[in-house]
């Protein structure tokens, strides 16, 4: 269980952020999580909470994009349709080994929040 | 009140990541080939790694790297071989990260080596997120542990560039099939190499070691 020091990471990552384009307290932030990144997204959200709760940034809002992997063959050219979790282990139609693309993002993609005026110092 | 929304692509592990890049810098520098070793507690690492400073010891300079949750006694069978060793205790979390490593070196002389190996903790999932500044991740896999592993714990099989199957000496007797278990992490990691080793009985042992010196050459050509 690594996620409560990634839910701190992104808190901070997050924190960066809002200094660099103002003051203010976050209100949504949006993050993709890849299937091979080795991050479950319920326990990355349990962290979050615990993370900003009496923090002048509690209530704000994680939202996780999921990325699958996607893996594809080489010779068809294609993307091969897998059940959640599954994974081929050469290619269903045509039995050449597959590739996999993507699937490893763990990105804070955006961060809103609200601006307060003249810069004023926000409560931590 | 206004609300402001700003896109920044950045990653999650900014700050971890930032300093593994300066480890990066800094094994170039000082010509040092670096392993990280991930895999679940009792694959065999610490086995893997005695028989690997046994060949390599008498003529490369080799230091290590111990991580793990509780006591030296992985980090005393290292330098009871007559190679420096750091244990790092993670008092109960599942993984190294790059600042941890960049407290080892401070606190130890490792460095200059030509060849560090990082042990992680015994673990296949939480490891795998963290770059420490490797020039490449080893996973293992042992045949006790079961065939599905791979396709069970797929993110560190991705990442890998290199799986080593060991306690070969044990096939015969557990059910795993070995040409499946290379077909599921090829798949996952089209470019990987899968190599099988057994420490006790050196069945791949010299593979493994040729691997590791054929990369360091290279490391010093480029």
């Amino acid at each position: 269980m690594h996620e409560m020091g990634i839910a701190i990471e992104i808190y901070r990552t997050c924190r960066e952020a809002v200094q660099e384009h103002g003051e203010g307290r976050l209100r949504h932030v949006k993050i993709a999580v890849g299937e091979l990144s080795a991050v479950e997204p319920d326990l990355l959200s349990f962290g979050w909470e615990a993370v900003i709760a009496d923090t002048g940034d509690e209530g704000a809002e994680l939202e996780v994009e999921f990325r699958r992997a996607d893996q594809r063959c080489p010779n068809c050219g294609e993307s091969k349709d897998r059940s959640e979790g599954s994974w081929f282990r050469i290619c269903p139609d045509c039995g050449a080994p597959l590739e996999v693309r993507g699937g490893d993002e763990l990105d804070v993609l955006e961060v809103s929040f609200e601006a307060i005026e003249n810069g004023a110092p926000e409560e931590q | 009140m206004e609300t402001k929304t700003v896109t920044i692509r950045r990653k999650a592990l900014a700050a971890s990541e930032e300093q593994a890049a300066k480890l990066r810098e800094r094994f170039a520098e000082s010509g040092t080939l670096v392993l990280n070793l991930i895999s679940s507690p009792g694959s065999g690492k610490t086995t893997l790694l005695e028989t690997t400073v046994g060949r390599l010891a008498d003529d490369y300079r080799l230091a290590v790297i111990e991580g793990d949750v509780a006591t030296e006694r992985d980090a005393d069978r290292i330098r009871a071989m007559g190679v420096p060793a750091h244990q790092v205790l993670t008092s109960g979390a599942c993984h190294l990260d790059a600042r941890q490593i960049e407290t080892a070196l401070e606190a130890t002389d490792l460095l200059p080596a030509e060849i560090l190996v990082i042990e992680n903790v015994g673990n296949l999932i939480c490891p795998t997120t963290y770059d420490l500044g490797e020039d490449f991740k080893v996973a293992l896999l042992s045949v006790t542990e079961g065939d599905d592993k791979p396709i069970k714990y797929p993110a560190i099989f991705s990442r890998a560039d290199v799986t080593v199957i060991t306690k070969s000496d044990l096939l015969p007797y557990v059910p795993f099939d070995l040409e499946t278990t290379k077909q599921h992490i090829a798949s996952l990691n089209p470019n990987g190499v899968i190599l099988v080793v057994s420490s006790i009985s050196g069945d791949g042992i010299d593979g493994w070691c040729d691997l590791i010196v054929r990369r360091l050459e290279a490391k010093r050509r480029s």
